[in-house]
């Protein structure tokens, strides 16, 4: 195949209007060219002679081409969006549509020579995976050390007496760096993530939030000072605790499974307990760490249980309003069933 | 005037006097100590000071819990969380630092330089003279932007008394604070120890290092903020009666 890629036609960086890019010879000999003008939400125009692309390229090859026009924004930082109209009835909010999909074609958009797109930089990106294996790693290795350690190390304050951890310790420490450890299996073997990449001021974010209380509860539970509650309650709570850490598994591969490969479009949850809540994996989780709290009967673990609910109910609040209004029983769409958010039967 | 302008009024002379109040019965203390023949830095000097001033200042800070509820209902343009965090911190270094231990706080002084021959010490007095000062002068302005007055005297006030009076301030409550810790340490107030059923502690004596950890780095951006306000407001003002730009309390 010869090569009309576009680095043959690249003139100098900066220049942008003279770059073309074709994505077959049989695109170069029907050679329709679309010009677009990009501009940012203020109105401004990004790119002084707009891009110049096939008449068949897809919002791939339009984010890889803005990438050569401006090349510190790669095509994860980049979001495109269609102009709203503003005429029309007064007080119709439309939400723009995004390009999300890399591999639709343009046209498909009702994109055409000379229409104008909506270019917004996301900042730095970084890979989900990748913060959820730094936000996870950072937890396990922190509890870990301060199991692990020598006393004087980690309690410099203290000065009594340096023992063993106890068997509730042990079992403690065994529990959450095995939590930690299945969800960085999880993150690389069952998780489907709908978007590639996220604001790199998350990873940041994130990891100060689980580094920090994994801090705050493994200085508690491993102090020399620590009283175990009877063995009977933590063995209790504990296993109860990983009945919940198999469910939440369970709940993890259904969801994994839920869409066909590729797919962005939303699914009705089905099976297990998805029957009965929206988001079953987020019940499992908090009950798991209910368990854990009870185990240690440690003011922080019940500290760090509160706060993880907090933010899970917001997440499944989101999710429950977005699936019942997709499913809304109109246009052939099935109605979502009636169902609890996440923890029953309350919420 | 409607109702709101003759309360805000009301509010704002009245902390100005509150605080001139406490300003003026310091000078005082300290002018008589000082005719004794004590300098400004000695112990009895400072616990004069704290006995003569400490009812009028507690009376004067907890007050303005009330911008709180003023930005909170509307009443005043602030951002409720501005204001609230502003007035926490004042808070918490009278009520959780100087009045908490006052053997430490109102006795002592926070050397600046080893020089004999020019020194400068922080202690009550100069925390007394930042405050005193910087409220004077923003209730005095809140007070005339109320009664539709603003000479420029108190807009160049309030726009240049922070140059010496804010750095002057932060670095009081950090040396009250410094002086504090060793006593909070040895006497744990509001502090839990271990071991206990649920396996928590709280060292108050960590709280206070988190809370000036929290509250420093905020001081350089807000000075350059202050800076910029500065710049635009007192050159745009040739006249005092031109003067309608929106700040915060």
């Amino acid at each position: 195949m010869l090569d009309l890629s576009f680095e043959s036609f690249k003139s100098s960086p900066g220049s942008g209007s003279l770059s073309i890019h074709y994505n077959s010879f049989s695109d170069y000999l029907s050679e329709a060219i679309m010009k677009i003008v990009v501009k940012n939400r203020g109105g401004a125009n990004v790119l002084p002679d707009g891009i110049l692309l096939s008449d068949s390229a897809t919002v791939k090859d339009l984010k890889e081409q803005f990438h050569v026009l401006k090349p510190k924004t790669y095509p994860s930082r980049q979001r495109w969006t269609i102009p709203v109209k503003t005429e029309g009835s007064a007080g119709t909010h439309q939400k723009p549509t995004v390009l999300n999909k890399d591999d639709q074609k343009l046209s498909d958009y009702g994109i055409v020579d000379g229409s104008t797109l909506i270019f917004k930089d996301l900042g730095p990106q970084i890979g989900y995976s990748t913060v959820f294996f730094w936000e996870y790693f950072g937890p396990l290795v922190i509890y870990f050390l301060m199991y692990l350690l020598p006393t004087r190390l980690i309690y410099p304050s203290y000065d009594g007496p340096q023992t063993d951890k106890s068997l509730t310790q042990t079992l403690a420490m065994l529990y959450w760096v095995g939590h930690y450890a299945k969800r960085i299996y999880e993150t690389f073997h069952v998780h489907r993530f709908s978007h590639a990449t996220m604001p790199l001021f998350n990873l940041v974010k994130n990891c100060t939030y689980y580094w920090c209380f994994a801090g705050y509860v493994g200085y508690f539970v491993n102090h020399p000072l620590y009283t175990s509650p009877p063995l009977m309650q933590t063995y209790i709570a504990l296993g109860c605790s990983l009945v919940c850490q198999l469910c939440n598994y369970k709940c993890h591969v259904i969801l994994s499974n839920l869409r066909p490969p590729g797919s962005t479009e939303y699914v009705i949850p089905k099976g297990f307990l998805f029957n009965y809540i929206t988001c079953p994996n987020y019940t499992v989780e908090i009950l798991g760490w209910v368990g854990f709290t009870i185990a240690t009967q440690t003011l922080t673990a019940g500290i760090f249980t509160l706060v993880g609910a907090g933010q899970m109910a917001q997440w499944a609040l989101g999710k429950h309003a977005r699936l019942k209004r997709t499913f809304n029983g109109k246009n052939g769409m099935p109605k979502y069933p009636r169902r609890w958010i996440m923890m029953p039967p309350f919420f | 005037m409607n109702v709101k302008q003759a309360y805000l009024f009301s509010y704002n002379a009245a902390l100005c006097s509150g605080w001139a109040y406490v300003f003026i019965h310091m000078i005082m203390t300290c002018v008589t100590a000082v005719q004794s023949g004590l300098s400004l830095t000695s112990p009895t000097t400072l616990s004069l000071v704290w006995e003569s001033v400490q009812v009028p200042l507690k009376v004067s800070q907890s007050v303005a819990i009330m911008e709180v509820l003023h930005a909170a209902f509307g009443i005043v343009r602030s951002p409720v969380m501005i204001t609230a965090t502003q007035v926490a911190s004042r808070l918490w270094i009278l009520w959780g630092i100087v009045c908490l231990v006052p053997e430490a706080t109102t006795t002592s002084v926070v050397s600046l330089t080893s020089n004999t021959v020019f020194s400068f010490e922080l202690s009550l007095i100069t925390l007394l003279t930042a405050w005193c000062l910087s409220e004077m002068i923003r209730y005095g302005f809140f007070a005339c932007k109320e009664a539709n007055m603003q000479p420029y005297i108190m807009v160049w006030l309030r726009y240049s008394g922070f140059l010496v009076l804010y750095p002057l301030g932060v670095s009081s409550e950090l040396a009250m604070v410094w002086l504090a810790l060793p006593v909070i340490r040895m006497k744990k107030p509001l502090s839990i120890e271990l071991p206990n059923p649920v396996n928590f502690s709280i060292s108050y004596d960590v709280i206070c290092i988190l809370a000036v950890a929290a509250y420093l780095p905020g001081f350089p951006q807000l000075y350059g903020y202050m800076l910029k306000q500065r710049k635009k407001t007192l050159s745009s003002t040739a006249t005092a009666s031109d003067v309608t730009k929106k700040k915060t309390a």
